[in-house]
């Protein structure tokens, strides 16, 4: 972080006069660099790109109003997910209630124990892209989170404000869908899964 | 959905391990206990590695999705508006501000203090030089009552004024309306002749002018605390020890003119006197006539 080592300007800074401006210099430093990964996820969990530059911009919004509680050295990225994601869960729950719509409908069965849906070789970009929209928000925000972000499950857990158990069962949930829906689309373009061309052995 | 089709209840429970295997959420015994069942099952490792294919696949595509060039400008631009409005004229990097306004700060206090110390040795300088004068008046005219009633003619003045300076009596007698030369000398101060005095009365009180060397002395320093410019010479005013008096330079001479008038009427009064005064000084008189005395920078 660039900072003033000078002693005069470590004195304006802690003047009442300069403390705002060297706030801003912080939340410049902490907060900019993760615009992108906001984004990123952001454009995938919302209807289009609009609502993602909104949604990042009231996350911004939020983080800098109430940056004088997020202490400084401490994960600045996780704290805004943790905004993002509260800040998108509170726009489904009002979206919920005007429009009289369950929020996480899954269309998933509860047997874990399925066997695994068989992927194609070669997965193209609008195919996943494809099979992601198909997976319920509860389930993509996860797998975007640990696969995408890279979010351990214990950070995952606190920026959702669910439990652990809750994370991997979504997690393993959301992967499966999303090998299920990139092998309908490959059904669909009569392409055959790998396993289907290699053969399978135990 | 299909049927279950793992190979053995050993793959069924290793796979039940591979999401938190793929995201390294498992302990390390497990990891190496699941790592080793994968070195020889074929079907398991296959399976891994179609959730890895998955998973780079996902995180390629979503990789490629980059936030509009202007989001950036557009969330600052939000976060200023949320600020006071003293605030919102402030540049994008707000380090560069705080770099701007630590300048202009340092910047202003110098130059503020280099005008008040300017100023404060100038008035300084101006209250030393003009105190000559003041003490002279002090010490012949009112003290020492060195004057009489009845004023000499003027010949005499000419006479005791002596022939380097007798030429300014007449600069004097005619610059001063209203007053009248009561002495004309070469005052003495410590036994040693050091300023030429005219001591005048007029307007209910005594007036002096006194004409002494410069030694090295200027009022220059004090130029932008110049009472009044009269006739191009600078003039330079100060009430001390309860007088008032108006000082201003010759080439080798300071003169002043000191009463205990008010200070404008002084200004007043030294304003035509002072320019032909310097120039009869200038013009004719040596400097050599009175004897060097101590410089004030001494």
């Amino acid at each position: 972080m660039a900072r003033f080592s000078h002693p005069t300007v470590a004195l304006l800074e802690s003047t009442l006069l300069l403390r705002p401006l060297s706030r801003m210099a912080d939340f410049e430093d902490a907060a900019m660099p993760h615009l992108a990964d906001l984004y990123r996820s952001a454009s995938f969990l919302v209807r289009n790109s609009v609502d993602a530059e909104d949604l990042v911009q009231e996350v911004y919004l939020e983080a800098w109003k109430s940056f004088h509680r997020f202490e400084m050295g401490t994960n600045c990225r996780a704290w805004l997910f943790r905004i993002m994601f509260h800040r998108l869960h509170h726009l489904r729950r009002r979206l919920v209630k005007t429009s009289k719509v369950e929020a996480f409908a899954s269309p998933v069965d509860e047997d874990i124990h399925v066997a695994a849906p068989q992927v194609p070789q070669d997965i193209r970009d609008e195919d996943i892209l494809r099979a992601l929209e198909r997976v319920p928000l509860e389930f993509r925000e996860v797998v975007l989170m640990a696969d995408v972000e890279d979010f351990s499950y214990k950070e995952i857990a606190e920026t959702l404000m669910i439990p652990l158990g809750t994370v991997m069962s979504r997690l393993s949930r959301g992967r499966r869908l999303l090998r299920e829906g990139l092998a309908d689309v490959a059904r669909t373009y009569g392409i055959r899964p790998a396993s289907e061309r290699g053969g399978e052995s135990a | 959905m299909s049927a279950i089709n793992f190979g053995s209840k050993q793959c069924e429970r290793i796979r039940g391990q591979l999401d938190a295997y793929l995201s390294n959420e498992l302990l390390v015994e497990t990891t190496g206990e699941v790592a080793k069942h994968l070195a020889s099952c074929v079907a398991c490792s296959r399976e891994l590695e179609s959730l890895m294919r998955v998973r780079d696949a996902l995180r390629s595509v979503v990789g490629k999705r980059l936030p509009p060039e202007h989001l950036g400008a557009a969330v600052r631009t939000r976060i200023r508006k949320a600020q006071p409005a003293f605030f919102s004229f402030l540049p994008v990097r707000p380090a560069w501000a705080i770099a701007y306004a630590s300048l202009a700060i340092v910047i202003a206090a110098g130059v503020a203090g280099q005008q008040w110390l300017k100023v404060r040795s100038g008035r300084q300088m101006i209250a030393t030089v003009l105190t000559l004068g003041v003490r002279d008046h002090l010490h012949c005219a009112i003290r020492g009552h060195h004057y009489p009633d009845v004023a000499y003619p003027l010949d005499e003045l000419s006479k005791k004024l002596g022939s380097s300076y007798a030429a300014l009596l007449p600069v004097v007698e005619a610059r001063l309306p209203g007053f009248q030369i009561l002495e004309a000398h070469i005052c003495y101060a410590g036994g040693r002749r050091m300023y030429v005095h005219f001591i005048a009365r007029g307007r209910g009180t005594i007036l002096s002018v006194i004409l002494t060397r410069r030694e090295g002395e200027g009022l220059s320093a004090g130029r932008f605390l110049v009472a009044k410019t009269s006739g191009g010479v600078h003039l330079y005013d100060a009430n001390l020890e309860g007088m008032s008096v108006v000082g201003f330079e010759a080439r080798d001479y300071f003169g002043f003119v000191v009463s205990d008038l008010g200070i404008d009427e002084m200004v007043q009064l030294a304003s035509p006197l002072a320019p032909p005064l310097r120039d009869a000084l200038n013009a004719g008189t040596e400097r050599g006539a009175l004897p060097p005395r101590r410089s004030l920078f001494s």
